[in-house]
């Protein structure tokens, strides 16, 4: 299985709803050990997000657009963060490809994020570990929990379903129709990670014909002139 | 790339201890050829190889303050096959190990000293190499990625060898000026050579674009997004562990004035001594210092200009 | 290199220990919106044996109607505002002899603090009962607060919505029967073409996001008119930057492209606008723009093939144009004529209006065109069947699934009840209201138009002591009559919300509220009592002003506002300036009733309403505001809450719930009624109805089968099912108003010309003849027009607007220890393009200043907001971001987020405090004064709704440019390459 994620771009209104549905679930997720927030009253209130929303704008006034683009772990098929690592705190899982941090192992010299393109390893400043996304691979395969809850925090979460969970290496399956329909793409493919997870890009904008009508008159008189009454019955 | 100290300290400085090493065991080889080590120069042998030891211990003490959970350390000889930091790890043990065996042999003058000397030759040259790949094996970090990076590491840490092996000669009473002048000039000119390549490569180049980054053409057919992208926010409000650890930013004056001043202290200043000053130990010290100063420099320099490509993602426009 | 791969049974998954975990299900109190949320509950075993319940997992509820499972970042951040340490955790009384503001209070026992208060109130009470003034923020339970207030007897109670948008709410139901705002909803499902106006993240969130996806997926066109390009305009296939406050023209050009392309809905207009109605034409009479009537009052048409006025009935065919007489001789012309007499004027041409309002002329005629493409060409056919309500079967449903929604960015501005008027009119030309694909009504509405009921205005009856008011206090005033004025025509409320000044003031005017007590205009209060309202802050139009009015004192010094209750959860900026802070829970530790009787969480295809029921308990001493009401309705024996014998009739909020009925059958939940809990939308109360909801996972909806669905305004079945439900009153259809009647009353009443009370004031006159047009119209918004006659037109050259970001909206939730990561601080926004024309760039720190004189700092004004006071403007410092997403003449900022130092639990060096900004600051509740004339609400004229997005600004870089400490860095590195070049 080759399992990932499915971002629509067109869908995305930059909400962070899924950067906090990510929290609240890994805060206490044995998997993900935890995301520790730093001086959470104080001045500088900061934290370990496996997820986070930025937003940009393409192109000029006013014919600018602006995209929320919400970034985690792709878990790439070629994980530069798991080849480098030296101490094998960062593995990559046969089964499915998810790619998680053993935190027993890691000893936390930040080599993994340096080769990680997308920001997606942040280190936890209490424990001296990394953490990043688990894909939620404590809910997806917890028979405990009803099926339709067994998807990552973030995808359950999404309240503009802008986010996807399914295995890409079945052609059937829910995010490998929607990457073929809509074009997904890689974010940086140019380097060579082969990230899993695809973003959808905005559509083209829907075209709408002219409708049939006669044309405008040019003064008030003949406007309120073609102002007529027909017959209708109610 | 936020410049971690400890880490600039341990690659300078193992690497100064490494090429002392290689200059020592070449110096042994010479001797070897010439019928045995001159009396003379047996402290030569004993304080260069003590030095050699004491600069490489210092620099990996070093480089474990660069980890934020240093007890699970020893588990860095993991993943040899796959990671040049396990590598690394792996040159540096073999060497501390070969180190001292070779100076024991050495003091015993044991016929093994030729095979312990080219080995520990070897695994020098592999532990720089390797502490080298650590950086330049990784594709997010452009500046880093390009065969300039190992050379420039081989050639500081003979320099910073050469250089001190010139000096503890002298110190130690070794007749007849340099011995190893030749080389040393030699690599000075090619590591002027080499550095001006490489920041010549890096002016102007551009490996990614914010646009790239996000898979946003400059133009496309009208109804679709397109046009030069810019962060409008990065969705935190203060400090991330990204942006501390990949958000420093060197100003393009200052980064200019400290690129003068490296090459001035690593080649230009060291030429000019070496090619104009007598061969005493003061004006050698001198050199050493000069060169070393500038291999932090540039160590410093390394770091700091290098650009992460997550710095896209934070609304940089080019990387 | 390829990275190895490890299988997964050498790192087993450690799944969650869910033996000590429950679910349960509530509703969600992070903003308006009331989703379903479903909540893991941790029981943990403490070492002392005990169990200690805490919350583990918040996720929306699968199948609720608001959110079908999803969960916003406020709502999953829902544990972070449990454990804030910025909780109230006991009933406080200020120190005697220290200062309002200061926020030194001592603790008190419930018991005391509810003696006091109740002794207080009884007195007021039985002597001067309007010398109470209740107004509550951000409540949701108003059908009671409102109830209470009307027991007590006083006028004086009102929820934000003055504040907030109202001018939505009171345009609709004084239009269509039902209202953007709470009262509709787009048909995501079907609708081809949305149009959404001034919508930044808002009422119905989660909806709204989930509609938006459907629309996309569809392949409908999603067209957004806002000056700023962020949140749902991120996902619009076309933007339209408008300046603010010119929506209207908008609006009023695309009616004339609709009407001069003849592309209207005839038959929609005839059979359910009163487009044909005919207006009496009859200039300096009282009669003048009235509708003809029969004998028994019903408005009448013109029947063309009887050539004679007729009533609506099935058969007739009514004329859409044209004038007549009538047989007594009365001149008469159709409704319609009018409207498109004035649409299809040059004035609302689109080249005409296209430079004041920033969109291009052919642009505007496109957007018509296109709505009339998508409703006359792509009109969708449902075949459901369905009776109307004159008895005719129709056999299909036709949709012209053309769909709009707009807020606040059209609220917020002095002209924004009529804009939302002209909005309305659109959908009435365009026949796309409440079919398939349209903007579709939420039980309990439609309701006539406008609603049946009238605010309390018998001032002998207010006055009275120890008298309930006989009618609720909110209401919807039809004429003159209705208006809450004494006999020399001065105002009964304190807010003088239906009072000539605002005499459709549906929601009150709670930014009123101090200034005119403190002002003793229309006269004094006693007793200030605030539920969950930052009136203190952001809740304001003139902060540091409005701070000063809390601590005034008369020449006696005692303060002017002698005493101050302040009710809420958290230690908010208001709490500072109480003299009684009595602490509620927070929303996971009580009961709430989000009911039919208010606003409920309905949607289009069902009504239902939802509650909130206890999860944790409470580890401080705090109580349920719902149950200190209703221990003090008790305590003050307000009739509905007393026996005969004067003994309390509730036992506490549950009871009150259950027990309590408007009418036999209706009560504050719809769900489960009946003694075998069987019945929905109207029965007996039913014991067991918190289980049932608790057990319906927190919610009940009444789905609506498909004959009900549609064209409820005219859908007999459907009116009979609402009127039996006490939705409506009777079972007749609801005609919705292109010209609208009582506005026309009130106009007379300016003119000096209607049968019954008149304004004495010339400022009232005036205002009467100038903005109760009958019919939609544009004008400009009052601040901007007089800000630019008394400054310069070019003197304060930007309109300053807000938004609430989507993170924390509506909560404010700056204490929350995981949003305010994601924004800590606001900056203030500006169009690159013009920032670099003034040369002002991204990252400068700024002066900006309002027309407005300065106010004196209070002890807690932040630095940012240190006015000079011998300085001619008021003044904030505050950062400059550009972009591009924003319109060229406007700068705007997040809402709320900039807090006073000490407040909120935050450290005093947070950015919040000393960065973040509010530009409540800059605004005046107050218009600029033209000479010898009376002070006027900076408000609608009509409804009395906050204008705060009428200000106009001037910006200039500051030659000191040190950040304040405690500035967040901006986060970007943007700045390395000069900043957004």
């Amino acid at each position: 299985m080759k399992l990932g994620l499915a971002i629509d771009i067109d869908a995305c209104v930059g909400c962070h709803a899924c950067a906090t549905a990510c929290k609240e679930w890994n805060g206490e997720s044995l998997m993900a050990g935890g995301a520790p927030d730093y001086d959470p009253q104080g001045p500088v209130p900061a934290g370990v997000w496996f997820n986070r929303v930025r937003h940009f704008e393409a192109g000029d006034y006013p014919d600018n657009r602006t995209l929320n683009v919400p970034m985690s772990c792709m878990h790439c098929e070629q994980a530069e963060c798991v080849t480098v690592c030296p101490t094998g705190a960062s593995y990559k899982r046969a089964e499915d490809g998810i790619v998680l941090i053993d935190p027993e192992k890691c000893m936390g010299c930040n080599y993994c994020a340096w080769a990680c393109p997308y920001g997606a390893r942040e280190l936890d400043e209490q424990q001296g570990v990394m953490r990043k996304c688990t894909l939620c691979v404590d809910r997806i395969y917890d028979t405990a929990l009803p099926e339709a809850e067994r998807q990552p925090a973030c995808v359950l979460a999404c309240p503009s379903h802008a986010r996807h969970f399914g295995d890409y290496d079945n052609p059937a399956s829910h995010v490998s129709v929607l990457a073929r329909e809509r074009q997904g793409q890689s974010l940086l493919a140019s380097l060579g990670y082969k990230p899993v997870n695809q973003y959808l890009p905005p559509r083209a904008q829907a075209q709408i014909p002219q409708p049939k009508a006669p044309p405008a008159p040019d003064t008030l008189k003949k406007r309120l002139a073609s102002m007529v009454n027909t017959l209708i019955r109610l | 790339m936020k410049p971690a100290l400890s880490v600039i300290f341990f690659t300078v400085s193992s690497g100064a201890g490494l090429g002392l090493a290689i200059w020592l065991v070449l110096a042994q080889w010479g001797w070897a050829a010439a019928g045995g080590v001159p009396t003379a120069d047996q402290p030569l042998l004993t304080v260069a190889g003590i030095v050699s030891l004491v600069l490489v211990i210092a620099g990996l003490l070093s480089s474990t303050q660069h980890l934020a959970n240093p007890r699970n350390a020893w588990r860095s000889l993991a993943r040899v096959r796959t990671s040049w930091l396990s590598r690394e790890a792996l040159c540096a043990l073999l060497w501390l190990a070969l180190a001292v065996l070779h100076g024991v042999l050495s003091q015993q003058g044991s016929s093994l000293v030729p095979w312990s000397g080219a080995l520990l030759l070897g695994v020098s040259v592999a532990t720089v190499v390797c502490t080298a790949m650590i950086y330049a094996c990784l594709r997010t970090v452009p500046r880093w990625r390009t065969w300039h990076t190992p050379v420039i590491y081989l050639l500081h840490a003979l320099l910073a060898g050469g250089l001190l092996w010139a000096l503890l000669r002298a110190a130690t009473g070794a007749a007849g000026g340099l011995s190893n002048g030749g080389l040393l000039l030699s690599l000075l000119a090619l590591t002027l050579t080499v550095t001006l390549l490489y920041e010549a490569k890096f002016s102007h180049r551009v490996t990614a674009t914010l646009n790239e980054a996000l898979g946003v053409p400059m133009q496309a057919p009208a109804g679709q997004v397109q046009g030069r992208v810019r962060l409008l926010d990065t969705g935190h409000a203060h400090r991330t562990f990204l942006t501390q650890e990949f958000g420093f930013v060197l100003a393009r004056e200052q980064a200019r004035r400290l690129r003068s001043l490296m090459v001035l202290l690593t080649t230009v200043l060291p030429i000019l001594l070496l090619l104009l000053a007598p061969p005493i130990a003061p004006v050698l010290a001198v050199a050493c210092v000069l060169f070393l100063a500038g291999a932090l420099v540039q160590r410093w320099l390394f770091f700091a200009q290098a650009e992460h490509v997550v710095r896209l993602y934070h609304g940089q426009s080019r990387v | 290199m390829n990275p190895p791969l490890t299988d997964a049974a050498d790192h087993p998954v450690r799944f969650e220990d869910r033996s000590r975990q429950r679910v349960e299900h509530t509703t969600c109190y992070m903003c308006a919106c009331r989703c379903g949320l479903q909540v893991t509950l941790q029981d943990d075993e403490q070492p002392d044996g005990s169990i200690k319940t805490r919350l583990r997992f918040l996720q929306g509820t699968a199948g609720h109607p608001v959110n079908d499972g999803v969960l916003c970042a406020k709502g999953s951040a829902g544990i972070q505002k449990q454990l804030s340490p910025a909780k109230l955790t006991q009933p406080l009384i200020r120190r005697p002899g220290t200062e309002r503001g200061q926020g030194i209070f001592d603790p008190i026992s419930w018991d005391e603090a509810l003696d006091l208060l109740t002794g207080r109130l009884a007195r007021l009470r039985s002597s001067q009962p309007r010398q109470l003034a209740f107004f509550t923020g951000r409540d949701q339970m108003q059908a009671l607060t409102g109830l209470w207030a009307q027991q007590f007897g006083t006028p004086n109670w009102a929820a934000h919505g003055g504040f907030c948008s109202v001018n939505m709410a009171a345009a609709g139901l004084y239009s269509i029967g039902y209202s953007f705002w709470e009262f509709g909803a787009p048909d995501w499902d079907h609708a081809r073409y949305f149009m959404m106006w001034g919508v930044a993240e808002d009422h119905a969130s989660n909806p709204i996001k989930i509609g938006l996806e459907k629309l996309k997926r569809r392949g409908a066109k999603f067209v957004s008119v806002n000056p700023v390009r962020t949140g749902y305009s991120s996902l619009a296939d076309e933007w339209v930057p408008v300046r603010p406050g010119t929506d209207g023209l908008l609006a009023m050009a695309m009616a004339h492209v609709l009407l001069s392309r003849e592309l209207f809905d005839a038959e929609f207009l005839l059979r359910y606008t009163n487009a044909p109605w005919l207006v009496i034409e009859a200039p300096g009479t009282s009669r003048d723009g009235l509708f003809l009537r029969n004998a028994q009052g019903h408005p009448l048409l013109w029947d063309q093939q009887t050539q004679a006025p007729a009533i609506q009935a099935p058969g007739c065919a009514p004329a859409m144009f044209g004038r007549f007489t009538a047989p007594d001789g009365t001149a008469v012309v159709t409704a319609m004529t009018l409207m498109a007499e004035r649409a299809l004027a040059d004035e609302y041409a689109p080249a005409t209006v296209a430079s004041q309002c920033g969109v291009p002329a052919e642009q505007i005629e496109r957007l018509a065109l296109e709505m009339a493409q998508v409703a006359f060409e792509q009109t969708i056919t449902l075949p459901i069947r369905w009776t109307d309500a004159w008895g005719v079967e129709h056999d299909q449903v036709i949709g012209r699934p053309v769909a709009m929604y707009a807020m606040r960015g059209v609220s917020a501005h002095s002209n924004g009840f009529q804009t939302c008027r002209a909005l309305h009119l659109i959908q009435m030309l365009l026949g796309a209201l409440d079919g398939p694909g349209n903007f579709r009504a939420r039980a309990p509405f439609p309701k006539p138009v406008p609603p049946v009921q009238l605010p309390e205005n018998d001032a002998a009856r207010i006055d009275a002591p120890d008298t309930a008011c006989a009618r609720p206090l909110l209401g919807f005033p039809t004429r003159p009559e209705d208006l809450a004025i004494d006999l020399r025509g001065r105002p009964l409320r304190i807010d003088k919300a239906y009072s000539w000044e605002s005499p459709i003031a549906a929601h009150g005017l709670m930014h009123m509220v101090i200034r005119n007590a403190v002002e003793a205009d229309p006269y004094p209060i006693d007793t200030l009592m605030l539920f969950m309202a930052n009136m203190a802050w952001n809740s304001s139009m003139n902060t540091t002003g409005t701070q000063q009015m809390l601590v005034a004192r008369d020449p006696e010094g005692q303060y002017r506002i002698p005493f101050i209750v302040v009710c809420d959860a958290f230690d908010s900026e208001t709490v500072r300036y109480a003299d009684l802070v009595l602490p509620d829970t927070t929303y996971f530790e009580r009961f709430d009733a989000i009911s039919m009787l208010d606003r409920p969480i309905s949607e289009p295809d069902a009504a239902a309403d939802a509650i909130r029921h206890p999860l944790l308990k409470p580890d401080r001493d705090v109580r349920p505001w719902q149950d200190v009401l209703i221990d003090l309705a008790g305590r003050l024996k307000f009739p509905a809450f007393v026996d005969e014998q004067g003994a309390p009739r509730f036992a506490g909020y549950e009871d009150f719930i259950v027990r309590y009925e408007r009418a036999p059958g209706i009560g504050f939940l719809s769900g489960w009624r009946g003694k075998d809990g069987d019945q929905s939308l109207v029965g007996e109360p039913n014991p067991d109805q918190w289980q049932a909801y608790i057990r319906g996972k927190a919610f009940h909806a009444h789905h609506w089968p498909d004959s009900q669905k549609y064209m409820r305004f005219a859908n007999r079945e459907y009116l009979e099912v609402a009127a039996r439900a006490g939705f409506i009153g009777k079972a007749e259809p609801i005609i919705m108003q292109i010209y609208s009647e009582p506005l026309q009353k009130f106009r007379l009443a300016g003119q000096g010309l209607y049968d019954g009370p008149c304004p004495e004031r010339a400022e009232d006159r005036e205002r009467l003849v100038r903005y109760f047009d009958p019919l939609p119209m544009w004008y400009p918004p009052i601040e901007m027009a007089r800000t630019d006659e008394q400054m310069g037109a070019e003197a304060f050259p930007f309109h300053a607007i807000t938004q609430r970001p989507m993170v924390m909206y509506h909560s404010w939730d700056s204490q929350n220890a995981w949003l305010r990561q994601i924004v800590a601080q606001n900056a203030l926004y500006m169009n690159a393009q013009t920032a670099a024309d003034l040369n002002l760039a991204d990252g400068d720190w700024v002066l900006v200043e309002s027309m407005h004189a300065p106010v004196q700092p209070q002890p807690g004004t932040p630095d940012h907001a240190r006015m000079n006071t011998t300085e001619a403007h008021r003044r904030i410092r505050c950062q400059l971001r550009t972009m591009q997403g924003c319109e060229r003449n406007t700068v705007w900022t997040w809402n709320a987020i900039g807090k006073m130092a000490g407040t909120w639990g935050l450290a005093k060096t947070s950015a919040e405090a000393n960065a973040g900004f509010l530009l409540n600051h800059l605004i005046s509740e107050t218009l600029p004064a033209r000479p010898g004339e009376a002070s006027l609400t900076n408000s609608d004229p009509i409804t009395g709704q906050a204008a705060w997005y009428d200000l106009k600004v001037r910006v200039r870089k500051d030659p000191d440019q040190t950040p304040p400490p405690g500035a967040a860095a901006s986060g970007t590195l943007a700045s390395i390459e000069g900043g957004q070049a």
